[in-house]
């Protein structure tokens, strides 16, 4: 376990060196000890193995050894942290941000399977394993949400509706275009280019950029309060799912472009949709009460998304550079 | 007054007088100014043409698919007219709905879930270009929602 620092000291402190030690905790640790894992340490394991990123048996093995029961978390304290301890503007910026996670990763379920008629029959055990790591995260938001936010629903769409006046207008974005692609896929699953035009919605952008920058958010205000153990738990272990869906993402894209280098201009053209519409905002998102600045989360943005195309060796057009000056936080992933 | 029958002339009239006229201001309240201005230059130039279709129109306004056939162009609505099953149709991008879900929108279902749960899918049309505007879209879905039309209730529902 490292010391506790800032919320957004990583910003400044630059990429971190694991030592095999912190590796083998990251990779090793039952959900209990997960507790004590900095998600810090997780974000940077996500891009340990960008550089020679493991293949998809692999990763299906790793998920065997660390998936993890959503049902043996304990919200209790978390309750008590919630209504007790933490304030107002604490609570809504908190949900402000937590409830793009809570539709986020209901839409990154449901549109995975198409995903995986395409795929190589080693993708494909990967792409289970993620459906169901994705299936989980979506019930561990239903749990926070109704034993700890107190927010009710008769099923898991019911809760959905009750965070959905949180979710910011521009959520569409990302998510409505995901769901599209999944419906091109639906129609075609073996056409290459949509499949690549998808991994990169799916596993670059909203996995890759957004999920693991808005992640750190609210983990590392939870772990530098001391509040929400059972959520900081869960989410951290969220976050070690995601990092095989990224490199597992990461791999298929790289390969795609190492088989037809043609394929680069479809994931230009998708960053280019997607980047057009990332500098606009619907609402303001106070992250001041979760120890962060609306600068310091597009920093992070930065980071994610510049790191996973340097690492997997994309390079971008200078059009899409330019647009990249204008991309705003959006609060949101899956 | 009564009002207009859900793809009538009359309605597709009135949606063209609301898409004109744009979001209404309680639609405006609770969005930050820079969302509306982009949405405003979105509109200014938007060249294109969606044609929103219904799949599955009652037999009692004329059977489906038809088409509500919205063309834009100088910055406001330059075409808005009902295309019915054996009409030509020409437009940039091709939309369909199920009738439950139109009348889910008009009853207050919510215009970004609409799209985001693929109640209304693009069917022909460049998918990438169709969402550089998704905002454009979407808020003007809504719009159309609010439109007041009589929407007949389906046999056996």
């Amino acid at each position: 376990m490292t010391e506790l620092r800032s919320p957004t000291a990583v910003l400044r402190e630059g990429p971190r060196a694991l030592t095999d030690e912190q590796v083998r905790e990251i990779e090793e640790s039952d959900l209990q000890a997960v507790l004590d894992v900095d998600i810090d340490d997780v974000i940077e394991y996500v891009h340990r193995d960008l550089k020679s990123l493991p293949d998809f048996t692999t990763l299906y093995r790793k998920y065997l050894k660390q998936r993890w029961d959503v049902y043996d978390l304990d919200f209790t304290q978390d309750k008590i942290d919630w209504t007790q301890k933490m304030t107002e503007d604490e609570r809504q910026s908190f949900i402000a941000i937590s409830s793009g996670f809570h539709h986020g990763e209901r839409q990154v379920e449901i549109e995975l399977p198409v995903f995986m008629i395409g795929a190589s029959e080693e993708e494909k055990l990967h792409i289970a394993a993620q459906i169901e790591d994705e299936a989980r995260h979506t019930v561990f938001f239903d749990r926070f949400y109704r034993e700890v936010v107190g927010m009710q629903g008769d099923d898991i769409m019911g809760v959905l509706d009750a965070s959905f006046p949180w979710v910011s207008e521009t959520f569409v974005g990302p998510f409505g275009l995901l769901a599209y692609q999944a419906d091109e896929l639906r129609r075609n699953p073996y056409d290459e280019r949509a499949r690549v035009r998808y991994g990169t919605t799916y596993f670059l952008w909203i996995e890759g950029v957004l999920a693991l920058s808005v992640m750190k958010v609210t983990l590392s205000y939870a772990r530098w309060r001391g509040f929400l153990p059972a959520y900081y738990t869960g989410f951290t272990a969220t976050c070690r799912d995601e990092s095989r869906h990224v490199q597992g993402g990461m791999k298929y894209l790289q390969d795609a472009v190492r088989k037809d280098p043609t394929m680069i201009n479809e994931i230009h053209d998708t960053l280019r949709t997607i980047l057009s519409l990332a500098g606009v905002a619907s609402r303001r998102i106070y992250f001041e009460p979760l120890g962060w600045t609306e600068d310091e989360v597009t920093v992070l943005f930065f980071q994610q998304l510049r790191r996973k195309l340097n690492d997997v060796g994309i390079d971008l057009a200078p059009d899409i550079e330019e647009l990249l000056q204008f991309v705003q936080p959006q609060l949101a992933g899956g | 007054m009564a009002e207009p029958r859900f793809f009538s002339k009359e309605w597709a009239d009135a949606v063209r007088e609301a898409l004109v006229a744009g979001p209404s201001e309680q639609a405006k309240e609770g969005k930050l100014q820079e969302y509306w201005d982009f949405y405003e230059l979105i509109k200014s130039g938007y060249p294109a043409s969606w044609a929103l279709g219904c799949r599955d129109l009652p037999a009692e306004l004329g059977e489906g698919p038809a088409y509500l056939l919205v063309q834009w162009g100088g910055g406001t609505v330059s075409g808005c007219q009902i295309i019915g099953p054996d009409d030509p149709l020409d437009a940039t991008y091709v939309l369909r709905m199920d009738y439950a879900d139109w009348k889910a929108l008009h009853d207050g279902y919510d215009a970004q879930r609409t799209v985001m749960y693929r109640k209304v899918l693009l069917e022909e049309g460049s998918l990438l270009e169709f969402f550089k505007t998704i905002y454009f879209f979407v808020e003007s879905l809504a719009i159309i929602g609010t439109v007041a039309a009589d929407y007949p209730a389906l046999v056996g529902s």
